[in-house]
Protein backbone atom coordinates (compact mmCIF):
# COMPACT_ATOMS: atom_id res chain seq x y z
CA UNK A 1 0.00 0.00 0.00
CA UNK A 2 1.47 3.31 -0.97
CA UNK A 3 0.74 6.43 0.95
CA UNK A 4 0.75 9.64 -1.01
CA UNK A 5 -1.43 12.62 -0.52
CA UNK A 6 -0.52 15.62 -2.61
CA UNK A 7 -0.36 18.87 -0.72
CA UNK A 8 -2.90 21.06 -2.48
CA UNK A 9 -3.90 24.04 -0.48
CA UNK A 10 -7.38 24.21 0.85
CA UNK A 11 -8.84 27.69 0.86
CA UNK A 12 -8.84 28.96 4.38
CA UNK A 13 -6.02 26.73 5.49
CA UNK A 14 -3.24 29.25 5.04
CA UNK A 15 -3.05 30.12 8.69
CA UNK A 16 -2.99 26.52 9.77
CA UNK A 17 -0.09 25.83 7.42
CA UNK A 18 2.08 28.12 9.52
CA UNK A 19 1.57 25.85 12.45
CA UNK A 20 3.48 23.10 10.69
CA UNK A 21 6.69 25.02 11.13
CA UNK A 22 6.37 24.52 14.83
CA UNK A 23 4.71 21.19 15.41
CA UNK A 24 5.70 21.25 19.06
CA UNK A 25 3.31 24.15 19.55
CA UNK A 26 0.44 22.00 18.41
CA UNK A 27 -1.84 20.92 21.14
CA UNK A 28 -0.45 23.18 23.77
CA UNK A 29 -2.91 25.04 25.91
CA UNK A 30 -1.61 28.38 24.62
CA UNK A 31 -3.12 27.87 21.14
CA UNK A 32 -6.65 29.06 20.50
CA UNK A 33 -9.37 26.39 20.58
CA UNK A 34 -10.77 25.50 17.19
CA UNK A 35 -13.55 23.38 18.54
CA UNK A 36 -15.11 24.19 21.87
CA UNK A 37 -17.63 22.07 23.69
CA UNK A 38 -19.16 23.89 26.64
CA UNK A 39 -21.49 22.34 29.22
CA UNK A 40 -23.07 20.24 26.48
CA UNK A 41 -25.99 17.98 27.44
CA UNK A 42 -28.07 15.71 25.28
CA UNK A 43 -31.33 14.09 26.30
CA UNK A 44 -33.18 11.80 23.89
CA UNK A 45 -36.96 11.87 24.05
CA UNK A 46 -39.06 13.78 26.53
CA UNK A 47 -41.43 13.20 29.42
CA UNK A 48 -41.20 9.92 31.31
CA UNK A 49 -39.21 8.28 28.48
CA UNK A 50 -36.54 10.96 28.44
CA UNK A 51 -33.04 9.54 28.47
CA UNK A 52 -30.19 11.82 29.42
CA UNK A 53 -27.13 10.47 27.58
CA UNK A 54 -24.65 13.31 27.99
CA UNK A 55 -24.51 15.76 30.84
CA UNK A 56 -22.40 18.87 31.16
CA UNK A 57 -19.58 17.91 28.82
CA UNK A 58 -16.75 20.41 28.38
CA UNK A 59 -13.51 20.14 26.40
CA UNK A 60 -11.69 21.89 23.57
CA UNK A 61 -9.68 20.92 20.53
CA UNK A 62 -6.97 23.20 19.19
CA UNK A 63 -6.15 23.81 15.53
CA UNK A 64 -3.88 21.07 14.20
CA UNK A 65 -4.42 18.90 17.23
CA UNK A 66 -5.34 15.22 17.20
CA UNK A 67 -7.65 14.40 20.09
CA UNK A 68 -8.99 10.94 20.80
CA UNK A 69 -12.15 10.26 22.76
CA UNK A 70 -12.27 6.98 24.66
CA UNK A 71 -15.02 5.57 26.79
CA UNK A 72 -17.11 2.46 27.26
CA UNK A 73 -19.62 1.31 24.69
CA UNK A 74 -22.95 3.10 24.96
CA UNK A 75 -21.54 6.00 26.94
CA UNK A 76 -22.61 8.53 24.30
CA UNK A 77 -19.61 9.06 22.02
CA UNK A 78 -21.58 8.84 18.78
CA UNK A 79 -24.25 11.06 20.32
CA UNK A 80 -21.59 13.66 21.08
CA UNK A 81 -20.14 13.54 17.55
CA UNK A 82 -23.60 13.99 16.00
CA UNK A 83 -24.05 17.13 18.08
CA UNK A 84 -20.62 18.38 17.00
CA UNK A 85 -21.44 17.69 13.35
CA UNK A 86 -24.62 19.72 13.63
CA UNK A 87 -26.80 16.71 12.83
CA UNK A 88 -28.79 16.99 16.03
CA UNK A 89 -29.19 19.87 18.45
CA UNK A 90 -27.76 19.71 21.94
CA UNK A 91 -30.35 19.83 24.70
CA UNK A 92 -28.34 22.46 26.50
CA UNK A 93 -24.85 23.89 26.34
CA UNK A 94 -23.01 24.59 23.10
CA UNK A 95 -20.53 23.30 20.61
CA UNK A 96 -18.70 25.98 18.65
CA UNK A 97 -16.11 26.32 15.90
CA UNK A 98 -13.91 29.40 16.27
CA UNK A 99 -16.50 30.77 18.66
CA UNK A 100 -19.38 30.27 16.17
CA UNK A 101 -22.10 28.10 17.62
CA UNK A 102 -22.75 24.93 15.59
CA UNK A 103 -26.43 24.73 14.64
CA UNK A 104 -26.16 22.83 11.36
CA UNK A 105 -23.50 20.84 9.51
CA UNK A 106 -20.42 23.11 9.41
CA UNK A 107 -18.94 23.33 5.89
CA UNK A 108 -15.38 23.02 7.15
CA UNK A 109 -16.06 19.70 8.85
CA UNK A 110 -16.31 16.09 7.67
CA UNK A 111 -17.61 13.19 9.73
CA UNK A 112 -16.68 9.55 9.17
CA UNK A 113 -19.62 7.57 10.55
CA UNK A 114 -19.24 4.56 12.79
CA UNK A 115 -21.84 2.82 10.65
CA UNK A 116 -19.69 3.06 7.53
CA UNK A 117 -21.62 0.57 5.42
CA UNK A 118 -24.88 2.48 5.80
CA UNK A 119 -23.05 5.73 5.19
CA UNK A 120 -21.98 4.66 1.67
CA UNK A 121 -24.53 4.92 -1.13
CA UNK A 122 -25.06 1.41 -2.53
CA UNK A 123 -26.14 2.78 -5.93
CA UNK A 124 -22.85 4.61 -6.47
CA UNK A 125 -19.47 3.14 -7.29
CA UNK A 126 -16.59 3.70 -4.90
CA UNK A 127 -15.35 6.57 -7.03
CA UNK A 128 -18.75 8.23 -7.24
CA UNK A 129 -19.23 7.82 -3.50
CA UNK A 130 -16.00 9.71 -2.92
CA UNK A 131 -17.06 12.29 -5.50
CA UNK A 132 -20.54 12.93 -4.11
CA UNK A 133 -19.62 15.55 -1.49
CA UNK A 134 -17.15 17.22 -3.87
CA UNK A 135 -19.79 18.08 -6.46
CA UNK A 136 -21.09 21.15 -4.71
CA UNK A 137 -17.58 22.49 -4.07
CA UNK A 138 -17.49 23.31 -7.80
CA UNK A 139 -13.86 22.31 -8.20
CA UNK A 140 -12.29 22.18 -11.66
CA UNK A 141 -12.73 18.65 -13.04
CA UNK A 142 -9.04 17.98 -12.98
CA UNK A 143 -8.60 18.90 -9.34
CA UNK A 144 -11.65 16.88 -8.40
CA UNK A 145 -10.28 13.78 -10.10
CA UNK A 146 -6.86 14.38 -8.62
CA UNK A 147 -8.31 14.57 -5.12
CA UNK A 148 -10.31 11.38 -5.61
CA UNK A 149 -7.29 9.54 -6.99
CA UNK A 150 -5.07 10.77 -4.16
CA UNK A 151 -7.58 9.85 -1.47
CA UNK A 152 -8.25 6.37 -2.84
CA UNK A 153 -4.53 5.73 -3.24
CA UNK A 154 -3.89 6.97 0.30
CA UNK A 155 -6.21 4.35 1.75
CA UNK A 156 -4.94 1.67 -0.63
CA UNK A 157 -8.09 1.37 -2.76
CA UNK A 158 -6.88 2.77 -6.06
CA UNK A 159 -7.81 -0.45 -7.85
CA UNK A 160 -11.38 -0.57 -6.56
CA UNK A 161 -12.84 2.71 -7.78
CA UNK A 162 -15.24 1.06 -10.23
CA UNK A 163 -16.62 -1.40 -7.68
CA UNK A 164 -19.77 -0.95 -5.65
CA UNK A 165 -19.47 -0.71 -1.84
CA UNK A 166 -21.35 -3.98 -1.35
CA UNK A 167 -18.75 -5.77 -3.42
CA UNK A 168 -16.09 -4.82 -0.87
CA UNK A 169 -15.16 -6.23 2.51
CA UNK A 170 -16.09 -4.34 5.67
CA UNK A 171 -12.57 -3.02 6.10
CA UNK A 172 -12.48 -1.83 2.49
CA UNK A 173 -15.85 -0.08 2.89
CA UNK A 174 -14.53 1.64 5.97
CA UNK A 175 -11.56 2.89 3.96
CA UNK A 176 -13.89 4.22 1.23
CA UNK A 177 -15.66 6.27 3.89
CA UNK A 178 -12.29 7.58 5.09
CA UNK A 179 -11.20 8.36 1.50
CA UNK A 180 -14.41 10.32 0.98
CA UNK A 181 -13.61 12.47 4.01
CA UNK A 182 -9.99 12.94 2.89
CA UNK A 183 -10.97 14.03 -0.62
CA UNK A 184 -13.31 16.61 0.89
CA UNK A 185 -10.24 18.18 2.60
CA UNK A 186 -12.09 19.33 5.69
CA UNK A 187 -10.36 21.62 8.13
CA UNK A 188 -11.85 19.59 10.96
CA UNK A 189 -12.06 15.83 10.56
CA UNK A 190 -14.17 13.80 12.97
CA UNK A 191 -14.05 10.02 12.85
CA UNK A 192 -16.16 7.55 14.82
CA UNK A 193 -14.20 4.34 15.37
CA UNK A 194 -12.77 4.66 11.88
CA UNK A 195 -10.36 1.74 11.96
CA UNK A 196 -12.52 -0.81 13.75
CA UNK A 197 -12.89 -3.22 10.82
CA UNK A 198 -9.43 -3.16 9.27
CA UNK A 199 -6.57 -5.57 9.92
CA UNK A 200 -3.74 -4.61 12.28
CA UNK A 201 -1.27 -3.74 9.51
CA UNK A 202 -3.76 -1.52 7.66
CA UNK A 203 -4.75 0.02 10.95
CA UNK A 204 -1.17 1.13 11.60
CA UNK A 205 -0.96 2.56 8.10
CA UNK A 206 -4.24 4.46 8.50
CA UNK A 207 -3.10 5.82 11.86
CA UNK A 208 0.03 7.15 10.21
CA UNK A 209 -2.05 8.54 7.35
CA UNK A 210 -4.12 10.36 9.94
CA UNK A 211 -1.01 11.97 11.44
CA UNK A 212 0.32 12.78 7.97
CA UNK A 213 -2.79 14.66 6.86
CA UNK A 214 -2.71 16.58 10.09
CA UNK A 215 0.86 17.63 9.29
CA UNK A 216 0.23 18.23 5.56
CA UNK A 217 -3.00 20.16 5.85
CA UNK A 218 -2.97 21.37 9.44
CA UNK A 219 -6.20 19.47 9.91
CA UNK A 220 -7.81 19.35 13.31
CA UNK A 221 -8.75 15.75 14.03
CA UNK A 222 -11.09 14.22 16.58
CA UNK A 223 -11.23 10.43 16.74
CA UNK A 224 -13.41 8.12 18.79
CA UNK A 225 -11.66 4.83 19.47
CA UNK A 226 -11.92 1.82 21.74
CA UNK A 227 -8.26 1.04 21.33
CA UNK A 228 -6.21 2.62 24.14
CA UNK A 229 -2.90 2.07 22.33
CA UNK A 230 -4.29 3.75 19.28
CA UNK A 231 -5.54 6.68 21.35
CA UNK A 232 -2.13 7.18 22.94
CA UNK A 233 -0.27 6.76 19.65
CA UNK A 234 -2.41 9.23 17.71
CA UNK A 235 -3.26 11.85 20.28
CA UNK A 236 -1.97 15.09 21.53
CA UNK A 237 -4.64 14.70 24.19
CA UNK A 238 -7.02 11.93 25.17
CA UNK A 239 -10.50 12.78 26.45
CA UNK A 240 -11.81 10.00 28.70
CA UNK A 241 -15.58 9.79 28.92
CA UNK A 242 -17.38 7.81 31.58
CA UNK A 243 -20.35 7.49 33.89
CA UNK A 244 -24.01 7.66 32.98
CA UNK A 245 -24.93 10.21 31.83
CA UNK A 246 -21.56 10.79 30.18
CA UNK A 247 -19.08 13.23 31.67
CA UNK A 248 -15.45 14.00 30.96
CA UNK A 249 -13.57 11.92 33.53
CA UNK A 250 -10.21 13.31 32.53
CA UNK A 251 -8.27 14.93 29.71
CA UNK A 252 -4.84 13.39 29.48
CA UNK A 253 -2.08 15.22 27.64
CA UNK A 254 0.07 12.80 25.65
CA UNK A 255 3.63 13.90 25.72
CA UNK A 256 5.33 11.76 23.13
CA UNK A 257 7.97 13.04 20.69
CA UNK A 258 7.05 13.87 17.08
CA UNK A 259 7.18 12.46 14.51
CA UNK A 260 5.57 9.34 15.85
CA UNK A 261 6.60 5.97 14.56
CA UNK A 262 4.72 2.72 14.93
CA UNK A 263 7.69 0.79 16.22
CA UNK A 264 9.87 3.23 18.10
CA UNK A 265 7.07 5.33 19.64
CA UNK A 266 5.20 2.31 20.86
CA UNK A 267 8.32 0.90 22.51
CA UNK A 268 9.07 4.05 24.50
CA UNK A 269 8.70 3.67 28.27
CA UNK A 270 6.60 6.89 28.22
CA UNK A 271 4.18 5.21 25.84
CA UNK A 272 3.57 2.42 28.35
CA UNK A 273 3.17 4.97 31.14
CA UNK A 274 0.62 7.05 29.22
CA UNK A 275 -1.20 3.93 28.23
CA UNK A 276 -1.42 2.87 31.88
CA UNK A 277 -2.67 6.33 32.87
CA UNK A 278 -5.49 6.19 30.30
CA UNK A 279 -6.38 2.61 31.10
CA UNK A 280 -6.58 3.16 34.85
CA UNK A 281 -8.73 6.22 34.23
CA UNK A 282 -11.16 4.12 32.20
CA UNK A 283 -11.22 1.26 34.68
CA UNK A 284 -11.60 3.43 37.75
CA UNK A 285 -15.04 2.88 39.21
CA UNK A 286 -17.11 6.00 38.62
CA UNK B 1 -32.52 -24.80 -12.13
CA UNK B 2 -30.01 -25.44 -14.89
CA UNK B 3 -29.98 -22.43 -17.24
CA UNK B 4 -29.83 -24.59 -20.38
CA UNK B 5 -32.97 -26.46 -19.37
CA UNK B 6 -35.07 -23.38 -18.66
CA UNK B 7 -36.02 -22.56 -22.24
CA UNK B 8 -37.01 -26.08 -23.38
CA UNK B 9 -39.03 -26.56 -20.17
CA UNK B 10 -40.95 -23.29 -20.64
CA UNK B 11 -41.54 -24.19 -24.29
CA UNK B 12 -42.86 -27.55 -23.16
CA UNK B 13 -45.27 -25.78 -20.80
CA UNK B 14 -46.58 -23.60 -23.63
CA UNK B 15 -47.00 -26.64 -25.89
CA UNK B 16 -48.88 -28.49 -23.15
CA UNK B 17 -51.24 -25.54 -22.63
CA UNK B 18 -51.95 -25.34 -26.37
CA UNK B 19 -52.57 -29.11 -26.48
CA UNK B 20 -55.02 -28.80 -23.58
CA UNK B 21 -56.83 -25.96 -25.41
CA UNK B 22 -57.04 -28.05 -28.57
CA UNK B 23 -58.37 -31.03 -26.57
CA UNK B 24 -61.07 -28.97 -24.89
CA UNK B 25 -62.06 -27.24 -28.15
CA UNK B 26 -62.35 -30.52 -30.06
CA UNK B 27 -63.67 -32.64 -27.18
CA UNK B 28 -66.15 -31.40 -24.56
CA UNK B 29 -66.74 -28.04 -26.23
CA UNK B 30 -66.73 -29.13 -29.83
CA UNK B 31 -69.07 -26.96 -31.91
CA UNK B 32 -69.19 -24.32 -29.14
CA UNK B 33 -67.83 -20.77 -29.17
CA UNK B 34 -64.27 -21.88 -28.33
CA UNK B 35 -62.38 -22.21 -31.62
CA UNK B 36 -59.61 -24.74 -32.11
CA UNK B 37 -55.96 -23.78 -31.89
CA UNK B 38 -55.56 -24.25 -35.63
CA UNK B 39 -58.55 -21.99 -36.49
CA UNK B 40 -57.38 -19.31 -34.08
CA UNK B 41 -53.85 -19.23 -35.45
CA UNK B 42 -55.14 -19.20 -39.01
CA UNK B 43 -57.18 -16.10 -38.14
CA UNK B 44 -54.17 -14.64 -36.37
CA UNK B 45 -52.10 -15.02 -39.54
CA UNK B 46 -54.88 -13.26 -41.43
CA UNK B 47 -54.92 -10.41 -38.91
CA UNK B 48 -51.17 -9.95 -39.06
CA UNK B 49 -51.42 -9.57 -42.82
CA UNK B 50 -53.96 -6.71 -42.62
CA UNK B 51 -53.33 -3.00 -41.84
CA UNK B 52 -56.25 -2.53 -39.41
CA UNK B 53 -54.68 -4.85 -36.88
CA UNK B 54 -51.40 -2.96 -36.85
CA UNK B 55 -53.20 0.36 -36.48
CA UNK B 56 -55.15 -0.99 -33.50
CA UNK B 57 -51.95 -2.41 -31.98
CA UNK B 58 -50.21 0.94 -32.41
CA UNK B 59 -53.13 2.75 -30.74
CA UNK B 60 -53.04 0.36 -27.81
CA UNK B 61 -49.28 0.67 -27.35
CA UNK B 62 -49.27 4.45 -27.60
CA UNK B 63 -52.12 4.84 -25.10
CA UNK B 64 -50.68 2.35 -22.62
CA UNK B 65 -47.13 3.69 -22.79
CA UNK B 66 -48.08 7.38 -22.77
CA UNK B 67 -50.44 6.84 -19.84
CA UNK B 68 -47.80 4.86 -17.99
CA UNK B 69 -45.07 7.42 -18.65
CA UNK B 70 -47.29 10.28 -17.48
CA UNK B 71 -48.30 8.32 -14.38
CA UNK B 72 -44.66 7.51 -13.62
CA UNK B 73 -43.49 11.11 -13.96
CA UNK B 74 -46.40 12.59 -12.03
CA UNK B 75 -46.38 9.77 -9.46
CA UNK B 76 -42.68 9.98 -8.63
CA UNK B 77 -42.61 13.76 -8.38
CA UNK B 78 -45.78 13.86 -6.27
CA UNK B 79 -44.57 10.95 -4.14
CA UNK B 80 -41.23 12.59 -3.40
CA UNK B 81 -42.96 15.84 -2.46
CA UNK B 82 -45.55 14.13 -0.28
CA UNK B 83 -42.92 11.91 1.31
CA UNK B 84 -40.53 14.70 2.17
CA UNK B 85 -42.94 17.18 3.68
CA UNK B 86 -44.70 15.88 6.77
CA UNK B 87 -47.76 18.21 6.61
CA UNK B 88 -48.38 17.36 2.95
CA UNK B 89 -48.23 13.69 3.86
CA UNK B 90 -50.88 14.03 6.53
CA UNK B 91 -53.02 16.25 4.32
CA UNK B 92 -53.03 13.72 1.48
CA UNK B 93 -52.92 10.38 3.30
CA UNK B 94 -56.68 9.97 3.81
CA UNK B 95 -57.57 11.06 0.28
CA UNK B 96 -55.01 8.73 -1.28
CA UNK B 97 -56.04 5.77 0.86
CA UNK B 98 -59.64 6.43 -0.14
CA UNK B 99 -58.88 6.60 -3.87
CA UNK B 100 -56.44 3.69 -3.98
CA UNK B 101 -58.87 0.75 -3.87
CA UNK B 102 -61.17 2.27 -6.52
CA UNK B 103 -60.63 0.28 -9.73
CA UNK B 104 -60.47 2.41 -12.88
CA UNK B 105 -63.50 0.51 -14.26
CA UNK B 106 -65.67 2.27 -11.68
CA UNK B 107 -64.98 5.72 -13.08
CA UNK B 108 -65.11 4.50 -16.70
CA UNK B 109 -68.73 5.57 -17.35
CA UNK B 110 -67.97 9.02 -15.99
CA UNK B 111 -64.82 9.36 -18.07
CA UNK B 112 -66.63 8.18 -21.22
CA UNK B 113 -69.29 10.76 -20.54
CA UNK B 114 -66.69 13.49 -20.37
CA UNK B 115 -64.30 12.48 -23.16
CA UNK B 116 -66.41 10.19 -25.34
CA UNK B 117 -64.93 6.95 -26.77
CA UNK B 118 -61.61 8.62 -27.59
CA UNK B 119 -57.89 8.32 -27.05
CA UNK B 120 -57.88 10.89 -24.18
CA UNK B 121 -60.56 8.82 -22.45
CA UNK B 122 -58.42 5.65 -22.50
CA UNK B 123 -55.33 7.60 -21.71
CA UNK B 124 -56.92 9.22 -18.66
CA UNK B 125 -58.11 5.87 -17.34
CA UNK B 126 -54.60 4.43 -17.66
CA UNK B 127 -53.17 7.45 -15.89
CA UNK B 128 -55.74 7.21 -13.10
CA UNK B 129 -55.21 3.49 -12.67
CA UNK B 130 -51.42 3.68 -12.51
CA UNK B 131 -50.60 6.95 -10.78
CA UNK B 132 -51.91 6.22 -7.28
CA UNK B 133 -49.91 3.05 -6.59
CA UNK B 134 -46.80 4.80 -7.95
CA UNK B 135 -47.36 7.78 -5.64
CA UNK B 136 -47.93 5.58 -2.61
CA UNK B 137 -44.93 3.36 -3.30
CA UNK B 138 -42.74 6.42 -3.84
CA UNK B 139 -43.88 7.85 -0.49
CA UNK B 140 -43.04 4.52 1.16
CA UNK B 141 -39.66 4.52 -0.59
CA UNK B 142 -38.85 8.04 0.56
CA UNK B 143 -39.55 6.94 4.11
CA UNK B 144 -37.35 3.93 3.70
CA UNK B 145 -34.26 6.07 3.01
CA UNK B 146 -31.56 5.15 5.52
CA UNK B 147 -31.16 7.89 8.16
CA UNK B 148 -27.39 7.29 8.28
CA UNK B 149 -27.14 7.81 4.51
CA UNK B 150 -29.19 10.99 4.79
CA UNK B 151 -27.08 12.22 7.71
CA UNK B 152 -23.97 11.56 5.65
CA UNK B 153 -25.28 13.72 2.83
CA UNK B 154 -26.30 16.42 5.29
CA UNK B 155 -22.97 16.39 7.08
CA UNK B 156 -21.16 16.95 3.79
CA UNK B 157 -23.24 20.05 3.21
CA UNK B 158 -25.41 18.78 0.35
CA UNK B 159 -28.42 21.04 -0.21
CA UNK B 160 -32.03 20.01 0.17
CA UNK B 161 -32.64 19.60 -3.55
CA UNK B 162 -29.39 17.73 -4.07
CA UNK B 163 -30.26 15.35 -1.23
CA UNK B 164 -33.72 14.76 -2.74
CA UNK B 165 -32.27 14.00 -6.17
CA UNK B 166 -29.12 12.13 -5.21
CA UNK B 167 -30.05 10.32 -2.02
CA UNK B 168 -33.79 10.22 -1.39
CA UNK B 169 -34.81 9.38 -4.94
CA UNK B 170 -32.28 6.56 -5.48
CA UNK B 171 -33.22 5.18 -2.03
CA UNK B 172 -36.85 5.08 -3.14
CA UNK B 173 -36.02 3.44 -6.48
CA UNK B 174 -36.59 -0.16 -5.33
CA UNK B 175 -40.12 0.80 -4.26
CA UNK B 176 -40.75 2.75 -7.47
CA UNK B 177 -39.41 -0.21 -9.45
CA UNK B 178 -41.91 -2.56 -7.82
CA UNK B 179 -44.73 -0.12 -8.51
CA UNK B 180 -43.69 0.16 -12.16
CA UNK B 181 -43.45 -3.60 -12.59
CA UNK B 182 -47.07 -3.86 -11.41
CA UNK B 183 -48.20 -0.76 -13.31
CA UNK B 184 -46.81 -1.76 -16.73
CA UNK B 185 -49.13 -4.74 -17.35
CA UNK B 186 -51.95 -2.85 -15.62
CA UNK B 187 -51.58 -0.03 -18.15
CA UNK B 188 -52.06 -2.53 -20.95
CA UNK B 189 -55.06 -4.15 -19.31
CA UNK B 190 -56.72 -0.80 -18.64
CA UNK B 191 -56.17 0.29 -22.26
CA UNK B 192 -57.87 -2.87 -23.49
CA UNK B 193 -60.73 -2.56 -21.01
CA UNK B 194 -61.22 1.08 -22.01
CA UNK B 195 -61.60 -0.11 -25.61
CA UNK B 196 -63.73 -3.11 -24.77
CA UNK B 197 -66.18 -1.37 -22.45
CA UNK B 198 -65.72 2.28 -23.29
CA UNK B 199 -65.18 2.06 -27.04
CA UNK B 200 -61.73 3.65 -26.92
CA UNK B 201 -59.41 2.98 -29.86
CA UNK B 202 -57.09 -0.04 -30.00
CA UNK B 203 -57.22 -3.80 -29.57
CA UNK B 204 -60.00 -3.61 -26.98
CA UNK B 205 -62.34 -2.09 -29.50
CA UNK B 206 -61.32 -4.74 -32.08
CA UNK B 207 -62.15 -7.48 -29.58
CA UNK B 208 -65.51 -5.88 -28.89
CA UNK B 209 -66.27 -5.75 -32.61
CA UNK B 210 -65.24 -9.40 -33.13
CA UNK B 211 -67.46 -10.42 -30.22
CA UNK B 212 -70.41 -8.35 -31.47
CA UNK B 213 -70.21 -10.02 -34.88
CA UNK B 214 -69.83 -13.48 -33.28
CA UNK B 215 -66.47 -14.00 -34.97
CA UNK B 216 -64.91 -16.14 -32.23
CA UNK B 217 -61.71 -17.28 -33.96
CA UNK B 218 -60.84 -13.62 -34.57
CA UNK B 219 -61.72 -12.77 -30.98
CA UNK B 220 -59.38 -15.47 -29.67
CA UNK B 221 -56.69 -14.44 -32.12
CA UNK B 222 -56.81 -11.01 -30.45
CA UNK B 223 -56.67 -12.64 -27.04
CA UNK B 224 -53.51 -14.48 -28.07
CA UNK B 225 -52.01 -11.20 -29.25
CA UNK B 226 -52.87 -9.58 -25.90
CA UNK B 227 -51.27 -12.44 -24.03
CA UNK B 228 -48.05 -12.03 -25.96
CA UNK B 229 -48.17 -8.26 -25.48
CA UNK B 230 -48.68 -8.71 -21.74
CA UNK B 231 -45.62 -10.95 -21.59
CA UNK B 232 -43.62 -8.35 -23.50
CA UNK B 233 -44.67 -5.57 -21.08
CA UNK B 234 -43.87 -7.69 -18.07
CA UNK B 235 -40.51 -8.69 -19.52
CA UNK B 236 -39.58 -5.16 -20.52
CA UNK B 237 -40.44 -3.70 -17.13
CA UNK B 238 -38.60 -6.48 -15.30
CA UNK B 239 -35.57 -5.88 -17.52
CA UNK B 240 -35.69 -2.13 -16.95
CA UNK B 241 -35.98 -2.70 -13.22
CA UNK B 242 -33.01 -5.05 -13.22
CA UNK B 243 -30.95 -2.50 -15.17
CA UNK B 244 -31.86 0.41 -12.94
CA UNK B 245 -31.60 -1.46 -9.65
CA UNK B 246 -28.59 -3.64 -10.37
CA UNK B 247 -27.07 -2.25 -7.16
CA UNK B 248 -29.97 -3.32 -4.96
CA UNK B 249 -29.70 -6.36 -2.71
CA UNK B 250 -32.31 -8.30 -4.68
CA UNK B 251 -30.43 -7.92 -7.98
CA UNK B 252 -26.78 -8.00 -6.98
CA UNK B 253 -24.71 -10.30 -9.11
CA UNK B 254 -23.79 -13.14 -6.85
CA UNK B 255 -20.86 -15.06 -8.20
CA UNK B 256 -21.37 -18.71 -7.39
CA UNK B 257 -18.18 -20.59 -6.62
N1 LIG C 1 -31.73 8.36 18.61
C1 LIG C 1 -31.68 7.86 19.86
N2 LIG C 1 -32.78 7.83 20.64
C2 LIG C 1 -32.74 7.37 21.90
N3 LIG C 1 -31.63 6.89 22.48
C3 LIG C 1 -30.49 6.89 21.78
C4 LIG C 1 -30.45 7.37 20.43
N4 LIG C 1 -29.19 7.23 19.96
C5 LIG C 1 -28.48 6.70 20.98
N5 LIG C 1 -29.25 6.48 22.07
C6 LIG C 1 -28.81 5.96 23.37
O1 LIG C 1 -27.77 6.78 23.82
C7 LIG C 1 -26.76 6.00 24.44
C8 LIG C 1 -25.42 6.34 23.84
O2 LIG C 1 -25.39 5.88 22.48
P1 LIG C 1 -24.16 6.19 21.55
O3 LIG C 1 -24.45 5.55 20.24
O4 LIG C 1 -23.86 7.62 21.56
O5 LIG C 1 -23.01 5.37 22.30
P2 LIG C 1 -21.49 5.16 21.91
O6 LIG C 1 -20.66 5.68 23.01
O7 LIG C 1 -21.23 5.70 20.55
O8 LIG C 1 -21.39 3.57 21.89
P3 LIG C 1 -20.47 2.61 21.00
O9 LIG C 1 -19.10 2.70 21.53
O10 LIG C 1 -21.06 1.26 21.21
O11 LIG C 1 -20.58 3.09 19.59
C9 LIG C 1 -27.18 4.55 24.28
O12 LIG C 1 -27.71 4.12 25.52
C10 LIG C 1 -28.24 4.58 23.23
O13 LIG C 1 -29.20 3.60 23.50
MG1 LIG D 1 -20.77 4.88 18.76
Amino acid sequence: MTRTLATHHHPGMENSMELQENPVALGTAAARPRLEVTALSKTYGSGPNAKCVIEDLTFTVTTGEVVCIVGPSGVGKTTLLKCLAGLQPATSGTAAIDGRRIDGPPPEMALVFQDYSRSLMPWLTVRKNVRLPLRHLRLPAQEMNQRIDDALRAVGLDGSDGKYPWQLSGGMQQRVAIARALAYRPEILIMDEPFASVDAQTRFELEDLCLKIRDDFGMTILVVTHDIDEAVYLSDRVVVLGAKPARVLDVIGIDLPAPRDQISTRSLPEFAEQRTTVLSMIRKPA
Amino acid sequence: MNRKLRLPVSAGGVAAALALWQLIATGPMAGGPLPTVADTFAELAGLLAGGAFWAALADTLVIALAGLAAAAAAGVVTGVLIGSFEPVRYATAAVLEFLKPIPPIVILPLVVLIFGPTTPMSWFLVFFGCVLPIIMQTVAGVHDADPVTLDTARSYGLGRVEILARVTLPSAMPFIGTAMRVAAPAALIITVVAGLLGGGPGLGRSIYQAQASGDYPVLYAYVVVLGVLGLAFQGASALAERRLLHWHASYREVLTP
